[in-house]
């Protein structure tokens, strides 16, 4: 019985982002993890003393690249609740709409890298090339890729035309098709089964003794879903969080894979259901300082994520807090570490869609 | 456990032999960027009558005006695409364009110590100008 | 702050099946030189739809009990609570010692460290609007 410390990351092939992770192990079962962050700890909260609120929105979008929408999105939403502003419709439906493709796109993204993990790497390029046609809606409807600079306190920025978005709606049920034929390897591959199925089991009552959030939690057949709330016009469609009971990273995967579909579904039915014509208002005009206190919550694709804002009437905020979905999902992930093969630990990891940039802001 | 033998990637990977990368020879083949893509910041010096609106809108401080020197720089490094000066400018002097912006491989500092990516304009002085308006 | 009282709380909370969301601390500003600055700490609990908070104030001098035996997940938020703010949370499940983050500034939202960066802020904004004018 042999015990090793090994050091997991902070550079390593299947992270996103640094994170390190002590193994003890014994022989070849892992028996403790400690974890260490702050490798990309940038103090982004602290910038509330020193940016106006007006132009926080444009720090918070850049806590993470992958959820960037959502947080300028819940940045935008925070203040308008504490304001007590009324956003025009349209740019309400075109919030969630654009919220719903960032989903999709950061699904992707997550999918390629999970294949890439276990070392199927014409999977993740698949996965990526299918993203690429989503950062083109992107490019195309807010002006950039990645980081979009639409939300504003009051509306968004800009428009996109209804003919635009039924071209919108096209391309997506062409990726979604593409997107089945991906799926199905997903599903029916031998050697993914062979890596992924039973490994990292967490239990429904674990998952509710962790408080774990998001697809962490749905794949254990836990019904959680941020967006069961009816807030942000979600009453007004037809949703149903997607779960599975099996708990492993294989049903993580699939859980994963069917809201992507979902989303694309989501979005149908935005388009179907939102005020139509051009030259309709996006912005309300917002003037004064806030004052008061709110908690936020919304759900990005890991999870939910909860914004508290505090504002005292100057026009620097007094705090902001972003509680990711990853910061809640960390000690589920060091529980499901512990007891199992050196081998399987980077998909554990991966497992739980680890954003270490926005847990550590 | 599956079927070892069920490839569901192979009809897929036979059309890949055959048809063309996906990937781009950049720098060779350069995507043309979308319309309203977030690009450099275009500036044009004749119209600019220095208010200053977008230097103190700026969330990056990547603006730098002068009304007594007329003069008015943009870092263009610091900038992060926001488009906010160019919505709350007057005159229309600023414009969003496309180009991305160009990598500086050495920093190279410019004579007064300019920064890279450092660009800056001298507008005319306002007095000579109405005379020479004048006299035409 | 009645120690018993908020524990019995957290472990109705518990009791009921509602799950830890949040806990966050925010620095508020002390009205005069003579009274110490509090830190307002916020623990919110989420249940299906439902989102409840409980607030405590506390000083730097107060200790705060660790919720870590109803809520495992609670260690993360503690560790930043004690490590960002310096208020002192006594019994942490997994105690970090002080190594969660690495910041080149030790406790970067005490009192004093907030009233400098809004001094310095004021100061820059003075001295920017003074060279524009």
């Amino acid at each position: 019985m042999k015990r090793t410390i090994i050091p997991f990351g902070p550079q390593h092939p299947v992270l996103p982002e640094p994170i390190v992770l002590d193994l003890l192990l014994e022989d070849e079962k892992v028996v403790d993890a400690i974890p260490t962050i702050g490798y990309i700890h940038r103090g982004l909260e602290a910038m509330v003393d020193r940016v106006e609120f007006t132009e926080m929105g444009f720090v918070v979008e850049r806590i993470c690249g992958i959820c960037s929408f959502m947080h300028g999105m819940g940045y935008c939403l925070a203040i308008e609740s504490i304001m007590n502003v009324e956003v025009p419709d349209r740019a309400r439906w075109l919030r969630i709409i654009w919220a719903e493709i960032s989903r999709i796109q950061s699904h992707l993204l997550w999918l390629g890298l999970g294949a890439d993990a276990f070392g199927f790497e014409n999977l993740f390029m698949h996965c990526w090339r299918m993203r690429e046609e989503i950062l083109d809606i992107f490019e195309k409807t807010t002006g950039g890729r990645i980081i979009h600079s639409v939300n504003r306190i009051g509306g968004v920025r800009r428009d996109v035309s209804d003919s635009e978005l039924i071209a919108i709606v096209a391309k997506l049920d062409e990726l979604g098709k593409a997107f089945d034929k991906t799926a199905k390897v997903f599903a029916s591959d031998a050697s993914i089964r062979h890596r992924l199925s039973g490994v990292g089991v967490l239990s429904m009552a674990n998952a509710r003794a962790v408080d774990a959030v998001g697809p962490m939690a749905r794949a254990s057949g836990v019904r959680m879903d941020t967006r069961l709330t009816g807030q942000n016009l979600y009453d007004q469609l037809e949703f149903e969080p997607v779960l599975e009971t099996a708990g492993d990273c294989l049903a993580r995967v699939v859980v994963r894979m069917r809201e992507v579909r979902q989303s694309i579904d989501l979005v149908h039915q935005m388009v179907a259901k939102m005020p139509k014509g051009d030259g309709l208002p996006i912005e309300t005009k917002v003037r004064g300082m806030p004052s008061g206190e709110t908690f936020t919550r919304l759900e990005q694709p890991r999870g939910e994520v909860v914004y508290y804002v505090k504002a005292n009437g100057t026009k620097y905020l007094e705090r902001f807090r972003a509680r990711t979905p990853t910061f809640a999902n960390i000690p589920a992930m060091i529980k499901l570490v512990k007891g199992c093969d050196l081998a399987d630990v980077p998909n554990i990891i991966l497992t739980i869609d680890p954003c270490i940039s926005c847990t550590e802001r | 456990m599956a079927n070892p033998f069920r490839l569901p990637m192979a009809p897929r990977t036979i059309r890949n032999l055959f048809s063309k990368p996906s990937t781009r020879r950049y720098p060779y083949e350069i995507r043309p960027r979308f319309e309203g893509a977030r690009g450099t910041i275009k500036f044009d010096v004749e119209t600019c009558n220095y208010c200053m609106l977008c230097a103190r809108r700026c969330p990056a401080a990547a603006i730098t005006v002068s009304r007594e020197e007329r003069y008015w720089a943009i870092e263009h490094l610091t900038c992060i695409g926001c488009n906010v000066c160019v919505e709350v400018c007057n005159k229309n002097s600023l414009s969003m364009s496309t180009d991305s912006k160009s990598v500086h491989t050495h920093a190279e500092v410019g004579p007064q110590g300019q920064r890279p990516g450092h660009e800056e304009w001298h507008g005319p002085d306002p007095v000579i100008a109405a005379l020479a308006a004048a006299k035409v | 702050m009645d120690k018993a009282a908020f524990l019995a709380r957290v472990g109705e909370y518990h009791e009921n099946g509602w799950r830890l969301a949040i806990i966050n601390a925010t620095t508020v500003p002390s009205p005069d030189e003579a009274t110490p600055g509090v830190f307002e700490i916020s623990w919110g609990f989420a249940k299906d739809l439902e989102f409840e908070t409980m607030r405590e104030s506390v000083t730097t001098a107060d200790e705060v009990p660790s919720v870590s035996e109803f809520f495992g997940a609670a260690f993360l938020y503690e560790n930043e609570m004690r490590e960002l703010f310096g208020i002192n949370v006594t019994g942490i499940g997994l105690d970090l010692q002080g190594q969660l983050y690495k910041t080149s500034a030790k406790i970067p939202f005490s009192h004093a460290a907030v009233k400098a960066r809004l001094e310095a802020t004021a100061a820059a904004t003075a001295a920017a609007s003074g060279k524009k004018a």
